[in-house]
């Protein structure tokens, strides 16, 4: 007897203690009242060395603790920040930038154009990712305490936006020289990475900076960025209420998401779909011929394949250019509209009414759909797709190039001048045999060096003639979607993976 | 005694040298191009040379392989080329999790699997066919599919513990318990139906033998007959198993630290594993190897305290 009144003394025990353990590890509607934001990432930091840092799905971590030059809206306007004014010389190759004068790094340094200007060489020498958004940056110089001047190398139409990502992340110089510059970051941002609480790779806190100098852009006291790589343990966090906003795991989930009281933010940020990279058919003749990449633009049903693949969130293109961008034209996506006949009698006209064998990679992280799709809707009009997968070595052998065409999903950068040197121009990293077209070159020319009236006409007339001449065959922008809860807003910001920190907020 | 762990620490030593050289090879092998799976599709092909560069990337395997062994030597096992994190940091600040979901699941293992044996080769008829049932489910159905099951109904719905997350025993014993129940069930479930299979026979087996004749003749009751006499016979062949499957649970950890986004060794393993982070996998090889050649070390030792006749001289 006394055995058993021992065990449920026990049982009772550990009871109370897993029912105090709910109250005290708190639900996320106690943690936003005391306010905790709660934020699941699905990728854990690279670095926190300004010099080298990630952008995109890391831009949360950088703007935790880093203030950038310039500042961008949601929809990509670019506004002050460290910067207050800027102005460029006649042919846009100096950029002056005028600095707050009010500004401190978390140890105590203040803010200067020198630490500004060191920041940017330090970036443009690094090993960042996206260092080439200041490949055209020649110098950066101060010249009083308050006034930095950028020389370029030639005109960059991009780099006021390129200042308001990773390429404007300003640190304090004095943590250049830290051993631990990768893992405990000195910035003057609205927030400090408490180094103590953080598991890095797992979960990183962030305690507001009480001495920020925009005091209006800080909402939460503690921000916990908690990395869920696997897309059932992110679902099972959001559905347990364990985060207050949270990249969606996948489309899939929605329904799910949205019964658990969560509300979706979405927007689109990549197109997904075929490069027909081999245009000058150096590998495979046969995309050298205009009429045979059209004909394989007319072979896809793109609202089938938006709904097969993309759970019909997201919307069918034909263009790569975003619907933010000067160039786009919304009746470009109803050029190729899908039609096997007209294909069929453009590989006919071609040379190639008996199909020919195109060979492309398949990779599992797109899952074994599109592939499927892409397979059987290109073999009605006689092209027999051959795919090898090269497993973790997709990208590397992409861009080296071993294949003459590809399915990929692919950013829409926040500029047309990113776009275009990510996607388009002869050293494009993703025109991997740097094809060339004269026309295409005449339209980047005049993008980079005309006026704005006449650089917005040749975005326009890019984006027309890529469509005509077929040198991509995109299906649809997939939603790209963020979660909140009931008491978490959010707005989506074009061009980035996950909204900019500053725009999560408390709902209240 | 002394002579027998030093023989069996030269010869774990041999061992960690032969695995770390291994795994360093197929890494090299299978890794690809690691710097451009760390700076992604937006970096040109310069900033991936310069980036292989920077790793060292660009240089022999041999050379490289030697560089790495020597700084492991120093103690000095690099930074995660993903992450920027100390390897030594990143390994000993897991190791602790890892260590309290596999521990709790053997001890979990233990003792169901220990009172399931028992009671099965004890009482037999009924008892014994449901238990064998039991282990035979443990065996069919997956980990990770239990593992689910289990944050479905006691995460999800009835909310009693947590789906994702781990609490540190140190800062909040109710937190721990509510971010390792799931995740040591859901560990312990395969081990408890090969465990209990294991202690079944061999206590039958023991049953059956003259010695426990002649306890019971002389007047022992039946429970200080098996829990004193037959349990420590029947405890050499449990306790080999058992230390398997300790080993067995660390890669088990794998699945289950992932399901449960639990901080572990298992869950970075993955993740540095997928990446190519060949500084951190290797860590994470010399660490897991470790805790190997020690449990197997521990686990002799107490085969000889269980059993004399196996007693080492």
């Amino acid at each position: 007897m006394f055995r058993w009144k021992r065990l449920t003394a026990v049982a009772a025990v550990v009871a109370l203690g897993l029912t105090g353990c709910s109250a005290a590890g708190g639900d996320s509607s106690s943690d936003t009242a005391s306010q905790t934001l709660n934020l699941g990432v699905i990728v854990p930091a690279t670095t926190f060395s300004a010099a080298d840092a990630n952008w995109a799905n890391e831009s949360p971590y950088m703007q935790a603790v880093y203030d950038t030059v310039l500042k961008a809206d949601p929809d990509g306007t670019v506004e002050p920040n460290l910067a207050t004014k800027w102005s460029y010389n006649s042919d846009k190759t100096e950029l002056t930038l005028t600095l707050r004068t009010d500004v401190k790094f978390t140890d105590g340094t203040k803010l200067d154009a020198d630490a500004v200007a060191q920041n940017l060489l330090r970036f443009r020498d690094g090993v960042s990712p996206n260092k080439s958004l200041l490949a055209s940056l020649k110098d950066a110089t101060a010249v009083d305490d308050k006034t930095v001047k950028l020389t370029l190398t030639d005109s960059d139409p991009a780099l006021l936006t390129s200042l308001t990502q990773n390429a404007g992340l300003i640190e304090s110089p004095k943590a250049f020289s830290n051993k631990d510059l990768k893992t405990n970051p000195v910035g003057s941002g609205p927030y400090t990475l408490d180094t103590k609480k953080t598991v890095v790779g797992t979960s990183y806190v962030f305690e507001k900076n009480t001495k920020y100098w925009n005091p209006s852009a800080v909402h939460y006291g503690t921000i916990v960025m908690k990395v869920y790589q696997d897309p059932t343990a992110m679902l099972n966090a959001i559905k347990g209420g364990q985060v207050n906003a949270a990249n969606t795991p996948n489309n899939n989930s929605i329904d799910e998401i949205k019964a658990s009281g969560f509300t979706i933010v979405n927007g689109e940020l990549n197109w997904e779909g075929l490069l027909l990279f081999d245009r000058g058919g150096t590998m495979n003749p046969a995309l050298g011929n205009v009429k045979v990449r059209q004909a394989i633009n007319y072979a896809f049903d793109r609202p089938a394949l938006l709904k097969t693949i993309g759970q019909g969130y997201g919307t069918v293109t034909e263009q790569i250019f975003p619907p933010s961008s000067v160039g786009f034209d919304k009746s470009l996506d109803t050029h190729y509209t899908y039609d096997v006949k007209k294909a069929k009698e453009l590989m006919a006209e071609a040379g190639y009414a008996d199909g020919f064998t195109l060979n492309m990679p398949s990779s599992a992280f797109f899952g074994t759909a599109p592939f499927s799709l892409l397979q059987q809707q290109l073999k009605e009009i006689g092209i027999t797709v051959k795919y090898t997968d090269p497993g973790n070595n997709f990208i590397p052998d992409v861009l080296a190039p071993k294949y003459p065409a590809i399915l990929m999903v692919l950013q829409q950068d926040p500029t047309d001048w990113q776009l275009i040197n990510f996607q388009i121009a002869p050293k494009a990293s993703w025109n991997p045999f740097h094809y060339e077209d004269p026309k295409v070159n005449e339209f980047i020319d005049t993008i980079h060096h005309g006026s704005k009236a006449d650089s917005d006409a040749a975005v326009k007339d890019l984006n027309a003639y890529l469509v005509d001449q077929a040198w991509f065959a995109p299906w649809f922008r997939p939603a790209s979607n963020f979660t909140v809860d009931g008491n978490t807003a959010a707005v989506f910001q074009t061009g980035n993976a996950v909204p900019y920190l500053w725009n999560i907020k408390p709902k209240s | 005694m002394i002579k027998f762990i030093v023989r069996r620490l030269i010869s774990g030593a041999v061992l960690l040298f032969l695995i770390s050289t291994i795994s360093y090879v197929l890494l090299y092998l299978g890794g690809g191009d690691i710097a451009r799976r760390i700076l992604g599709q937006t970096a040109t092909a310069q900033t991936v040379a310069d980036k292989a560069h920077v790793l060292g990337l660009d240089r022999p395997l041999f050379v490289q392989y030697s560089d790495w062994l020597s700084h492991a030597l120093s103690g000095n096992l690099g930074e995660s080329w993903f992450t920027g994190q100390p390897v030594t940091i990143a390994i000993t600040s897991r190791v602790a999790v890892t260590l309290s979901l596999v521990l709790g699941a053997t001890l979990l293992t233990a003792v169901i699997s220990i009172a399931l044996g028992v009671w099965a080769a004890v009482r037999r008829g009924w008892v014994d066919r449901v238990v064998q049932f039991i282990s035979v489910l443990g065996f069919a159905v997956p980990g990770f599919l239990i593992a689910l099951g289990l944050v479905i109904v006691f995460a999800l719905n009835l909310r009693w513990f947590k789906p994702t997350g781990y609490v540190n025993l140190t800062d909040s014993f109710p937190g721990w318990l509510a971010t390792v129940t799931l995740p040591v069930i859901a560990l312990a479930v395969g081990g408890i139906a090969g465990v209990a299979q294991q202690v079944r026979g061999s206590v039958i087996d023991a049953l059956r033998q003259d010695y426990v004749r002649t306890l019971r003749s002389r007047g022992l009751s039946q429970n200080r007959v098996v829990f004193k006499h037959v349990l420590r016979n029947a405890g050499g062949p449990a306790l080999a198993v058992l230390s398997l499957q300790f080993v067995g649970l660390l890669g088990g950890a794998v699945i289950v630290e992932q399901i449960f986004a639990i901080p572990g060794l298992g869950q970075v393993a993955v993740t540095a594993t997928s990446q190519g982070d060949i500084p951190l996998v290797m860590g994470l090889v010399l660490a897991t190897a470790i805790i190997v050649v020690i449990v197997n070390l521990v686990i002799d030792l107490l085969q000889g305290w269980l059993n004399p006749k196996v007693r080492l001289s």
